[in-house]
């Protein structure tokens, strides 16, 4: 058969060879004239540049109005650097490379489309697209991995469609210019991850290939979005215990089998057709989920990422597609054909038949079969490898490719802002998930996914939002809109170290379930639910043993005064406790349970039941009528206790033992009940205390975040100052006061005394000058000031009695001022006339021991 | 120092004495009131105040079995005595007496607390059986050497002492020396031991040499090295104390095997421990090589039993051991059932009786009783099918258990006898050998040319041929009965052992089914009295 079809292959090709052979040569031809073009177009005028721009930008295809427009118009490249305006000698030699590359490959295989091997840069230069990678190891921690990665660049570019789905683009931008703008097709997308991928240490490279209508449209409309899906329960399989030697046989099983086996038939039956029913409807499901039929279908040129194993410890080949940041194994049916492939040191041919997409094709790319490498010395990426390690002198004739383009930056801002304008948007299938940079939204929601009960996501059927820095520690926020049940998870240091929160309504005495951090909290209580009629509560780790507390509350007693939950709490029926076996106490001395039936009137106890025992010792305490109403007599008769003892003692039948545990059970009882009470304030606190931080909901700032702390603003802008200020004050020391006497001299030549004591009294005389011009500074400024308020006041008895108030104000506010600037304008003149001398002195003293002239003065003197 | 006898006279505790005192302290009010209406039981009594009374001698406190806290103080008594049966006492209090040694206290290793405040006691001793004691007052005393602080290291929980008031307290570092002697006591004389003074006597118990030729920290680093040398004892002391529980534990372990003492040549040293004719002839020409030879042969063999054992016990023990966890799991399985039907009557139960109660119709009440004690008898029935059913399963476990252990002991009984038999060959063996030489010997002797370096005892056997060969089989007889012996005791061990196990095993389950049984009649006659006394008190109403 393989042969059969090799052999209509032939003649096929054959056939074809005449027709794509003319076309094929046509095509250089047309190639040629296009880099003479290009060859000449350097020398041209501005005119003809316009001119090409303006025939390039009649032949691109209209995109779709609501896509942001990418073009080179909107690129200002008067800022770019050189290495981006021209090709170095050595990027002109590859080019041709490339060049001779391309033509020896179009005569081979004349089938294939042409290469994307040299497309133009922003600045219409053609760059070879290796050199357009420039692997960059960024700063942040976070990318590190791949996958953050991958998520960073989906996040932080906005998708452009290509201009011709059908073929590859013609520019293709630096990854500098693509951060700028936040914008890109996906070539633009998969060479900026993969500069990243390379600089973190991966085996990665970009792929000019084809893919689905989805993966180009970057449409994740049929796919399910990865936060919905819920994490596979792994099925715990029961590992069947082997019976152990003394394994006591099961008691005889009476059942007839026959029965047994007609009732598992029946069950059999039943679920088959329910199973059958389900898959139909599956099936119907996915029918009308089901994409229309692409007409370009395995034509739409794509671009994305493969990351090869081997390099940081990845296990297995697989695909990145760029734009959604999902990984996909290389044998995933979206991606449809790869024509060729490079990274920042080489460019391969793929030579493998793509008819079962990517499925068959071996990603080997030092066999030269599969994979037609472009540039020699780079030829088996594994023997590279070692090669690496022995040494790097080999790195210079192999890395002959030096990227044109500038180091890859992204700023802390950029960063964290992510999306463009700190916002994004991503639909999926009954799916949509909505992002924003953290401090952006100021109740600090950073993602919502929305959850559709429908393809058309009409209707909701559940919102998750989750949070970030916010005070009071919320995470999470759940809300089923078909039951209306809302949950709030918190992380630790809620300061009612609240953990989960789920209800109806901020009604107190609602149904409402809350969870705690039980370690943060004194009384060990893990979880609190709420009914109208309820109260349930779980503890842990209490010294007293307790773990649960159930409470029944009656209808609440009408009052005529004002009401409130506060002051008129709900009467308690029933209160029933359990408690842990405290392993100090003998278990007929511990108890389990004990219910105060509150209303009745009666106590009951219920013990521990002992290990080797099945039955637990009981008492009930009836006081019905033995309670007068003065309070605590109580007249104790013997049958006011029913016991039941597993092992009957002699000291429990007492009626002091009996006496003295009911007046115990009594105070427990007013314990509890208070405990109640204070269980129902502290959830009617912790209400107006949520409703409080739902309305405010400030954000936490970590200290180390300088521009949004203010206060670690203010230290970090004072420090500045501080730096600031210390530097101008040691330029100021490091001024010489004689180097402008000096200049006047001729340099190098040792001062004469003569020339000394000149310097001298001519620097001194100027010093004098100085002061005197400044105290006369102070005496006009000072002049000024008195003449313009005496003005003042002229003009104001003159104008008084057609004065406004508000005029009147501005101008007594003016005299104040002005008084004040004359006051300290007089100290400082007076200041300045009792230091003017003493500064003098010491400038002469300061002279006088100046090396320079020291000496020589000396001698003088 | 000791208090003048007053003019009061001395008293002995007695009955009415007692009485009166526990009347005393009995609870105030209305539970007193009942305390009185029942009277109380001496042993029910937890604290006991006896002070003032002029009491003489401790006597006729052995009722009070649970008494937790005992005040004798201010009394007269010279000798502590009759507090033998008060286990429990957590407190005792036996300040301003006359005593003058400590003893007595030997079964009270509850105390935590004693006071022997103002006494006559001039040593710290007796106090061995004390492990929980914290605080201990021995002020106002005779106590005047310095030793008796070292006695009180042993006491590990120790964190209150006062000593003030005796003559030890009168010595200059008196402070310092208990501080670094009892490093963990808080409270010195009712004063904390601040950290200081703490941190100074551990720093000059640590770097004494520091501080050398400095008056008083010379005396310390006295204390340092004497500290130093006491723990090295103290250590030692554990250490070997250690050791011999690790051997203790190691031949224990080999006797649960029946092969203590076979790991060597015990035995073989045993058979040739009584027999005088065996060492005699060993100083033949030939025989000591001999000798060598069999001794090595026999004491690997012994080895062999010892090794065997071992892992037999191992396979016993783990043989024990699952057939012990299994009947475990049964028996929990068992009452983990038994529970939930008793929890889900219950739940009915509590049901109907409510109902009962609501209930107003006469006919109707009788109807519901009446279905309430068919549940309560449907219970009892379900509750001892369940036991019925376990015993059974029990039964037949406990069966298949012997006779695998049974098995076990027999294989165990059969190679071990085997081994022996080889340790009999050897004997044989060894005694044929032995006769050759002792006849040529013999022959020897008859010539006349026999070594001249041979005692005189063992001339006499070479008298005539009936001599020699009489001693050598008297030997080989006596090595035999030891080898005999030695099998005798290791099977009739393990054989006891084995029925021993196996009947308390059929006991224990006998007496778990009989425990089941009362509980489960207790249990339903409990339920049924609560409803006959529904019964009456409806009608009653």
């Amino acid at each position: 058969m393989e042969v059969l079809r090799e052999k209509v292959e032939e003649e096929e090709e054959a056939e074809r060879e005449d027709a794509a052979e003319r076309a094929e040569r046509a095509r250089t031809e047309k190639m040629m004239r296009q880099v003479e073009v290009r060859k000449e177009e350097t020398t041209l005028t501005q005119e003809m540049l316009r001119d090409l721009e303006k025939k390039l930008s009649e032949i691109r295809i209209p995109v779709s109005v609501e896509v942001p427009a990418f073009t080179k118009d909107t690129i200002d490249i008067s800022m770019l650097p050189v290495s981006y305006k021209t090709n170095t000698s050595k990027e002109e030699q590859l080019l041709q490379l490339a060049d001779n590359f391309s033509r020896q490959y179009s005569h081979l295989c004349p089938d294939r489309v042409p290469l994307f091997l040299h497309p133009l840069n922003e600045c219409e230069v053609p760059k070879f697209v290796s050199t357009t990678l420039r692997p960059t190891l960024m700063p942040y921690p976070e990318l590190y991995n791949w996958d953050s990665c991958a998520q960073f660049v989906s996040d932080f570019l906005t998708m452009v469609p290509l201009p011709d789905p059908l073929k590859p683009p013609l520019h293709l931008y630096s990854s500098s210019t693509v951060l700028k703008y936040q914008k890109g097709n996906c070539f633009d997308f998969s060479t900026l991850l993969c500069s990243m991928l390379i600089g973190s240490g991966y085996d990665a490279y970009c792929v000019n290939g084809y893919g689905s209508q989805d993966l180009c449209h970057m449409d994740l409309t049929r796919e399910v979005c990865p936060l919905t899906v819920k994490p596979k329960e792994t099925i715990k399989r029961e590992e069947k215990v082997l019976p152990k030697k003394y394994t006591i046989r099961p008691p005889r099983d009476l059942c007839s089998r026959f029965e047994q086996e007609q009732e598992m038939k029946r069950q059999q039956e039943i679920r088959a057709q329910e199973e059958k029913r389900l898959k139909e409807e599956e099936e119907r499901l996915m029918e009308a989920e089901k994409a229309n039929p692409d007409a370009l279908h395995g034509l739409r040129v794509h671009s994305w990422v493969l990351v090869l194993s081997g390099k940081r410890e990845v296990p297995e080949n697989f695909f990145i597609d760029p734009f959604t940041a999902r990984s996909y194994s290389t044998q995933d049916e979206h991606f449809l054909g790869i024509e060729s492939l490079w990274n920042h040191k080489n460019y391969w041919i793929n030579m493998q038949d793509c008819w079962n997409c990517c499925k068959d094709l071996i990603f080997d790319l030092g066999d030269p079969v599969r994979w037609e490498y472009m540039l020699l010395g780079t030829d088996k990426p594994e023997l590279f490898l070692t090669e690496d390690d022995s040494g790097i002198n080999n790195e210079d004739d192999v890395e002959n490719l030096h990227s044109w383009v500038e180091q890859i930056e992204i700023s802390p801002e950029a960063f964290e802002t992510r999306c463009p304008n700190g916002k994004k948007v991503i639909q999926y299938k009954r799916a949509k998930l909505e992002k924003w940079a953290p401090y952006l939204n100021h109740n600090g929601l950073v993602s919502r996914l929305t959850t559709y009960e429908d393809l058309e996501c009409t209707n909701i059927l559940e919102i998750k939002e989750w949070y970030r820095n916010r005070e009071d520690m919320l995470e999470l926020r759940h809300i089923n809109k078909t039951t209306a049940l809302k949950t709030d998870y918190f992380k630790p240091g809620h300061p009612r170290a609240l953990r989960v929160h789920s209800y109806k309504s901020m009604q107190p005495e609602m149904d409402r379930v809350i969870e705690f951090y039980e370690t943060a909290r004194v009384d060990g209580l893990i979880k609190r639910e709420e009914t109208p009629r309820t109260m349930t509560e779980y503890y842990r780790g209490r010294s007293d043993f307790l773990s649960y507390r159930h409470v029944d509350f009656g209808p609440r007693v009408k009052k005529l005064t004002l009401s409130s939950a506060e002051s008129n709490p709900r009467p308690v029926v029933k209160i029933t406790e359990r408690f842990f076996r405290n392993p100090a106490k003998p278990a007929e001395e511990d108890v389990a349970e004990r219910v105060f039936l509150v209303a009745e009137e009666r106590i009951q106890l219920r013990y521990h039941c002992r290990e080797d025992h099945i039955t637990a010792s009981k008492r009930e305490f009836l006081r019905r009528s033995e309670v007068d109403s003065e309070g605590n007599k109580i007249i104790v008769t013997p049958d006011m206790c029913i016991t039941f003892e597993v092992e009957p003692m002699e000291h429990t039948k007492k009626l002091l033992y009996q006496y003295e545990t009911l007046m115990h059970l009594k105070k427990e009882e007013k314990l509890s009940r208070r405990q109640v009470w204070e269980s129902e304030l502290e959830v009617l606190e912790i209400l107006k205390l949520l409703k409080e931080e739902e309305e405010v909901h400030t954000l936490t700032i970590s200290i180390y975040d300088t521009k949004r702390n203010e206060k670690s603003k203010e230290y970090r802008e004072a420090m500045e100052r501080m730096m600031h200020e210390e530097h101008l004050r040691q330029v100021e020391t490091q001024l010489d006061y004689l180097a402008p006497f000096l200049v006047q001299l001729p340099p190098g030549e040792k001062l004469t005394r003569w020339q000394a004591v000149r310097l001298k009294d001519e620097c001194l005389s100027d010093f004098k000058q100085r002061l005197i011009n400044k105290a006369n500074l102070i005496q006009a400024r000072f002049e000024k000031e008195t003449q313009e308020l005496q003005k003042k006041q002229q003009w104001y008895q003159e104008n008084q009695v057609t004065l406004t108030p508000e005029d009147e104000d501005l101008y007594l506010s003016y005299c104040s001022q002005a008084m004040f600037r004359i006051r300290i304008l007089e100290q400082r003149l007076n200041r300045h006339k009792e230091l003017a001398p003493l500064k003098y002195l010491a400038l002469e003293e300061k002279l006088h021991k100046d090396p320079r002239l020291g000496e020589l003065l000396k001698m003088f003197t | 120092m000791n208090r003048l006898y007053t003019s009061l006279e001395p008293r002995v505790i007695d009955d009415g004495m007692l009485k009166l005192a526990v009347g005393e302290q009995r609870p105030q009010e209305e539970a007193g009131k009942l305390a009185k209406q029942e009277g109380i039981l001496f042993k029910d009594v937890l604290s006991l105040q006896l002070d003032f009374r002029n009491i003489l001698r401790i006597d006729n406190l052995w009722q009070f079995e649970n008494l937790k806290k005992l005040q004798l103080n201010n009394n007269i008594i010279e000798k502590i005595e009759g507090l033998e049966n008060l286990t429990h006492l957590v407190w005792l209090d036996l300040s301003f007496n006359n005593i003058e040694t400590i003893e007595g206290l030997d079964t009270l290793v509850n105390l935590e607390d004693l006071s022997l405040f103002n006494n006559c006691i001039s040593n710290i001793d007796s106090l061995d059986a004390l492990i929980k004691l914290q605080v201990l007052s021995l002020g106002n005393n005779q106590i005047d050497n310095m030793m008796n602080i070292i006695y009180l290291r042993r006491f590990r929980c120790l964190r209150t002492l006062s000593l003030s008031g005796n003559p030890i307290s009168e010595v200059e570092d008196y402070k310092m020396f208990i501080c670094a002697y009892l490093p963990d006591l808080v409270y010195l004389d009712f004063r904390r031991i601040d950290d200081h003074t703490a941190s100074v006597s551990l720093s000059v118990s640590q770097q004494a040499p520091r501080f050398l030729g400095k008056g008083k920290e010379v005396a310390e680093a006295k204390h340092h090295y004497s500290i130093e040398e006491l723990k090295h004892r103290e250590n030692l002391m554990q250490a070997q104390m250690e050791e011999e529980q690790a051997r203790r534990e190691e031949l224990e372990k080999h006797k649960t095997a029946f092969v203590e003492h076979l790991n060597g040549s015990f035995l073989f040293d045993s058979m040739y421990a009584e027999d005088s004719e065996g060492n005699k002839l060993s100083s033949l020409p030939g025989v000591s090589e001999l000798l060598e030879a069999y001794r090595d042969k026999f004491v690997i063999i012994c080895v062999n039993i010892f090794e065997y054992g071992l892992k037999h016990q191992e396979k016993r023990k783990t043989e024990l051991d699952t057939f012990s966890e299994c009947v475990h799991e049964a028996i929990q399985e068992n009452q983990e059932q038994g529970k939930r039907k008793i929890a889900k009557f219950e739940e009915k139960h509590l049901m109907s009786l409510s109902a009962i109660r609501e209930e107003v119709e006469m006919p109707n009440i009788e109807k519901m009783i009446l279905e309430c004690s068919t549940d309560i008898s449907e219970l009892f029935d379900a509750l001892m099918t369940l036991e019925m059913q376990l015993v059974e399963q029990l039964e037949e476990t406990i069966n298949m258990f012997e006779r695998n252990i049974v098995h076990l002991v027999g294989l165990f009984i059969k190679n071990v006898q085997s081994l022996m038999a080889q340790c009999r060959d050897l004997e044989n063996h060894h005694h044929e050998k032995l006769l050759e030489i002792s006849i040529s010997t013999l022959e020897k002797a008859v010539k006349g040319n026999l070594d001249k370096d041979l005692s005189e005892d063992v001339r006499a056997l070479f008298v005539d041929k009936n001599t020699i060969v009489n001693a050598v089989g008297a030997s080989h007889d006596i090595h035999l009965l030891k080898i005999d012996n030695r099998e005798d005791e290791l099977v009739t061990r393990i054989n006891s052992w084995c029925t021993r196990l196996v009947d308390k095993i059929r006991r224990d389950e006998i007496m778990r089914n009989r425990k089941r049984v009362k509980e489960i009649s207790l249990y339903i006659d409990h339920m049924k009295s609560e409803l006959d006394n529904l019964e009456y008190s409806d009608i009653l109403d």
